[in-house]
């Protein structure tokens, strides 16, 4: 967790550091909101699974019953019926329509079905024998096709639940230990760097200080050097105008006189 | 006097079926057959009596290849005696094969009524209903045309002429169309008995008499048990009873009145048999009817198992007489249900419902 790698890049400044605070105070109710609902959708995926399961159970029985029923129609009619059925269906009797649930914001579809009462297009299959046979076997098959369509909702409720509970989770997860922290670090960063900002300008502060002072030192030298310079030119002018002209042994060198 | 030259030309067919009726299944291999675990089992237990025929399918096999196969025993073996057959016999033996015919026609009109391709419903078609035109039928396209030029040819004409038109093909739902031409066949049939100089007032025409009778009645009473919540009316389900039979004709007006089980049940009570079915069954009560009452596993046989019941009884007791042609029907039939036993003990097996198992019909 190196605050170089694990922050987002911003200029470390006090806006930010601002902007920073709100995302963060942003990311945790968001964090809860979402934890909720994905423990409310789990709530209603574990309940489906529930009932795919008792669904599924019932199928099997219906299913085995249906093809049970099937098996008397071919004993009483004594030959395949299959094709006349087939061809003598005109309209679905059996029919699904679809509404929309709505779990904490998922839409599922569920399939509701019902059955167009005094449509019996082969009503009058085996009228000779194994009429009934038929007609029971039609009313077996269309309990099994209501289990399927029960089960059927509920695996379409099953799968988009799973990719939902799935999404969330996972916005839950980066939430959680990717958003937060970060931002954490970013505000720790900005902390930091703003303190280092801090220190340097006290250091420079200080710097500037010790140079001031350097300097009126210097000049205060300065001055006083001036001061006692003047001073001394006074005294000298004074020398001067006792201890008479120049040394003329002195240092002034003479003309070299040639002859 | 009549059994005196029969032997001549039919002796060696009568020999031969009732060589066949001795490879029926006996309750005994019944018994075998529902201990069955596996229809491998299955299989292997069926194997003395049907032996070629199964020997070619994989382990393991559907019950309706199991079905198809046991359905070619028979139709291989109802081939050799019809090729050997002669004179009153051999028409005897196509008018048997007519109600197959019918089913086949009623498969390929309802295919040419939705405009399918005809020619692949021609496997569908029951091997013993086929005929020499049927495959001709496929050649038409539109109904019409199927009525005019192509229905004529085939041996069923007799039975479109005069009761159904070419509108009615496209009108009347084909259920009617089919019942219509049993009902012509089967008062047909009865008549060729009856009349045909070789077979009247021979035991031929007597048991026979008594199988369509019964065929005749059974078929009404189901009509009419199946008509109650369809769209059929009275007048148009009237139509549909055989002209003969027990019930004809008082029972048979009756029936066409009747609005509920009960009217068929007071309609039946002329009759004897059936009305005792109607008792067994407890129709007219409160149970519904039909067959074996959908899963709650009643042990009370239904009307419709009673009425096999009967009719494999009647088929069993043609085998007592002699120098007739009703065993060849009569064995027939009592193969026909040995197939539905055999499949049905193979549903049960394959989809392990143990307990309904037993609801196969055994004469001998």
């Amino acid at each position: 967790m190196s605050g170089a790698t694990n922050r987002e890049a911003v200029f470390p400044t006090r806006q930010s550091l601002g902007i920073m605070k709100s995302k963060l105070k942003g990311a945790q109710t968001g964090h809860d909101l979402l934890k909720r609902k994905s423990e409310a959708l789990t709530k209603r995926f574990r309940e489906i699974t529930r009932r795919i399961d008792e669904a599924k159970r019932k199928m099997g029985r219906v299913m085995q019953i249906a093809a049970f029923s099937l098996a008397e129609v071919t004993y009483a009619v004594g030959g395949d019926i299959g094709y006349q059925v087939q061809e003598s269906a005109k309209s679905a009797r059996f029919r699904v329509r679809t509404k929309q649930e709505n779990v904490s914001g998922v839409f599922l579809p569920a399939f509701e079905s019902y059955t167009t009462e005094g449509n019996n297009d082969f009503g009058l299959t085996g009228l000779g024998k194994g009429g009934q046979q038929v007609q029971r076997c039609r009313e077996t098959y269309a309990r099994a096709v209501e289990t399927l369509v029960e089960l059927a909702s509920l695996q379409t409720a099953f799968v988009i639940l799973d990719e939902v509970i799935k999404v969330v989770n996972r916005r839950v997860n980066a939430i959680e230990h990717v958003i937060i922290p970060r931002t954490e670090n970013t505000i720790k960063y900005i902390n930091s760097e703003l303190d280092e900002l801090d220190r340097e300008e006290f250091f420079r502060l200080k710097k500037v200080q010790n140079k001031k002072q350097r300097d009126t030192a210097i000049q205060d030298a300065e001055m006083r050097a001036k001061r006692e310079d003047a001073e001394k030119r006074d005294k000298d002018k004074e020398n001067e105008e006792t201890g008479g002209g120049g040394d003329i042994l002195g240092d002034d060198e003479d003309a070299d006189v040639i002859f | 006097m009549e059994g005196l030259f029969f032997n001549a030309n039919n002796g060696y067919i009568e020999g031969i079926v009732r060589g066949y009726r001795n490879g029926l299944l006996t309750s005994n291999n019944y018994n075998n057959l529902v201990q069955c675990e596996t229809i491998d089992d299955l299989k292997l237990q069926l194997g003395p009596a049907y032996g070629d025929f199964l020997a070619s399918l994989p382990p393991n096999p559907s019950t309706s290849t199991l079905a198809a196969k046991t359905t070619d025993k028979l139709i291989s073996e109802f081939r050799y005696v019809r090729a050997n057959a002669v004179g009153s016999l051999a028409k005897f033996m196509d008018y048997l094969t007519y109600g197959y015919m019918i089913d086949n026609v009623a498969l390929l009109i309802t295919g040419t009524l939705h405009e399918r391709d005809t020619r692949e419903l021609l496997d569908r078609c029951h091997p013993l209903g086929w005929f020499e035109t049927m495959p001709v039928l496929c050649v038409a396209t539109n109904i019409e045309e199927l009525y005019n030029s192509v229905l004529i040819e085939t041996p069923l004409a007799p039975y479109f002429k005069g009761s159904l038109s070419h509108q009615d093909l496209d009108e009347l739902n084909i259920e009617i169309v089919r019942n219509t031409l049993y009902k012509n066949y089967l008062e047909d049939f009865h008549n060729f008995v009856n009349t045909d100089s070789e077979m009247a007032g021979t035991p031929t025409a007597e048991v026979m008499t008594e199988i369509l009778e019964f065929e005749a009645d059974r078929r009404a009473i189901n009509i009419t048990l199946n008509s109650f919540g369809t769209e059929l009316s009275k007048a148009d389900r009237k139509k549909l009873y055989p002209a003969f039979g027990r019930l004809y004709p008082e029972g048979s007006f009756m029936l066409s009145r009747a609005d509920d089980i009960e009217g068929v049940r007071l309609a039946v009570e002329g009759v004897n048999d059936y009305k005792t079915y109607f008792d067994q069954a407890g129709m007219g009560q409160s149970s519904g009817p039909g067959n074996m009452s959908g899963g709650s596993g009643s042990d009370g046989k239904s009307l419709e198992d009673l009425f096999y019941q009967k009719e494999m009884e009647i088929s069993k007791g043609a085998f007592t007489r002699q120098f007739t042609f009703a065993i060849v029907y009569a064995w027939v039939k009592l193969r026909e249900q040995e197939i539905r036993n055999i499949t049905w003990i193979a549903e049960c097996i394959a989809q392990n419902q143990k307990e309904r198992i037993g609801n196969y019909i055994s004469v001998f």
